[in-house]
């Protein structure tokens, strides 16, 4: 016994070493950032409470780009408002004759306004930390854009403060198509460069140009139809397989991020149960 | 020493804040991170116990962590540096009795081997923190650069700091 404690005592900085690497490896190995505790994460309130702080300041320097953002995107919207009103009074015109029901798909979805207050880039893994949580309505799974695109998806929820998995993150793949066309691929973020990301498994017969705009597939439930994601560069890899990979500029800029919208989808939870197979496991995260 | 004490956690809060509000923020050529923080570790007294030490750089490490999304990384970082500060220092400063003041400064050490403590420590915690890193994410090109990098933009601001008044005593 004395033996013992003696070996203890005198290799006792070998067992504290041992203790400590296999606490962070136990970290480490724990990929999955679903199952992240939220005081482990940026969410936490002690954590997100310095952030809030910090972006008290720094959130008005980029106020001048995010403003002409808006501007442009608000141009962008006012002239589709004006020819969705020719629409919609056509639509009515001939409704008024066959007095059919109007169909309002866009209703199930409801927007929360949501401030990132810290945010990386250079990470092999980066995360989006936002003001909002909880008690304001946001749930994981739920999708996340801002005025030019999309920005990523909510993963863990504090009360008061949510975490976001970027888009620049390979944990996180978005299921695009391009605009005008219902080719759809998965778009993944290749680690290089916050403005450029990957899309992958287009089908081969697919035509597209440089330049041409990606969008939403809306086949999941985090994101409605046709929000922008970014433009066709060119092609990324040798063509000799059956599916193109194509190298795209997002169009969110990452390093200029400030308010976000959090999208809330009604039906997320029945479409959720719908995905669910008997034995209880979801099919993979199909985003 | 209770006011020792209460120097050395405003440094780690100090240190901790640059760190994730600063430093986290900035990067050089997308390759350069500035680690600051360890500079808690290097300068912890030489007589402090290695288990103390080790303790202190994981809870340092995690800290970290908790900010910056990182789960793990630089805890496991922190703790290995913690283990290895005083094998380093030995290297160059072989006889740590005869400081005058417990705390490795260029001050208490003298600037050549102040600086060559440094190095070797900023430079091992780099390649210990973008190797972990790199782990699931294999560029084995950007890893060098950045650990380079880093190292190197590391160093200066932490020698910069090292200068400020109250760090050396």
């Amino acid at each position: 016994m004395r033996n013992l404690l003696d070996f203890i005592v005198r290799f006792s900085s070998w067992f504290v070493f041992a203790f400590y690497v296999i606490a962070s490896c136990w970290l480490l190995f724990d990929r999955n950032p679903y199952q992240h505790h939220v005081w482990l994460t940026s969410a936490g309130s002690v954590a997100a409470g310095v952030y809030d702080v910090s972006n008290n300041v720094t959130g008005y320097f980029s106020l001048r780009s995010i403003n002409e953002d808006l501007q442009r995107r608000q141009a962008d919207l006012e002239a589709e408002v004006a020819s969705l009103r020719t629409q919609l009074r056509s639509a009515r015109e001939a409704l008024e004759q066959d007095s059919l029901a109007r169909v309002d798909s866009l209703a199930q979805f409801r927007f929360i306004v949501a401030t990132a207050i810290s945010n990386s880039v250079t990470r092999p893994y980066n995360y989006i930390t936002l003001d909002k949580g909880e008690a304001e309505g946001l749930e994981p799974e739920m999708g996340v854009m801002d005025q030019n695109g999309v920005v990523g998806v909510v993963n863990v929820t504090g009360k008061h403060h949510a975490r976001v998995i970027s888009l620049l993150n390979p944990n996180f793949r978005l299921s695009c198509k391009l605009r005008g066309s219902d080719a759809f691929g998965s778009l993944v973020w290749d680690g290089k460069s916050p403005r450029e990301a990957l899309l992958e498994e287009l089908p081969k017969h697919t035509r597209f140009h440089k330049g041409d705009t990606i969008i939403t597939s809306g086949y999941s439930a985090m994101f409605p139809e046709g929000i922008p994601v970014g433009t066709i560069m060119g092609s990324a890899r040798g063509e000799d397989d059956n599916f193109f990979t194509l190298r795209i500029r997002l169009l969110t800029d990452f390093t200029a991020l400030s308010t976000v919208k959090v999208i809330s989808n009604r039906d997320m939870l029945e479409i959720k149960e719908v995905e669910t197979d008997e034995t209880g496991n979801r099919p993979g995260l199909g985003m | 020493m209770a006011k020792e004490i209460l120097k050395y956690i405003l440094w780690f809060a100090a240190l901790v804040a640059a760190q994730v509000m600063l430093f986290n923020n900035l990067c050089l050529f997308n390759v350069a991170i500035p680690l600051v923080f360890i500079y808690f570790i290097i300068k912890l007294p030489v007589t402090l116990g290695v288990n103390w030490v080790m303790t202190l750089s994981f809870l340092l490490g995690l800290t970290i962590d908790i900010f910056s999304n990182t789960q793990g990384m630089n805890a496991l970082a922190c703790t290995i540096l913690g283990a290895l500060r005083m094998p380093v220092l030995h290297l160059y400063f072989p006889r740590d009795d005869e400081l005058s003041n417990p705390s490795p400064s260029s001050r208490t050490l003298g600037p050549a081997v102040f600086m060559k403590y440094l190095a070797t420590c900023v430079v091992l915690y780099c390649a210990l923190f973008f190797l972990i890193e790199s782990f699931t994410f294999f560029n084995f090109g950007l890893t060098l650069m950045r650990i380079a990098a880093s190292s190197a933009l590391t160093f200066v601001i932490i020698l910069a700091v090292d200068t400020i008044p109250g760090s050396r005593r």
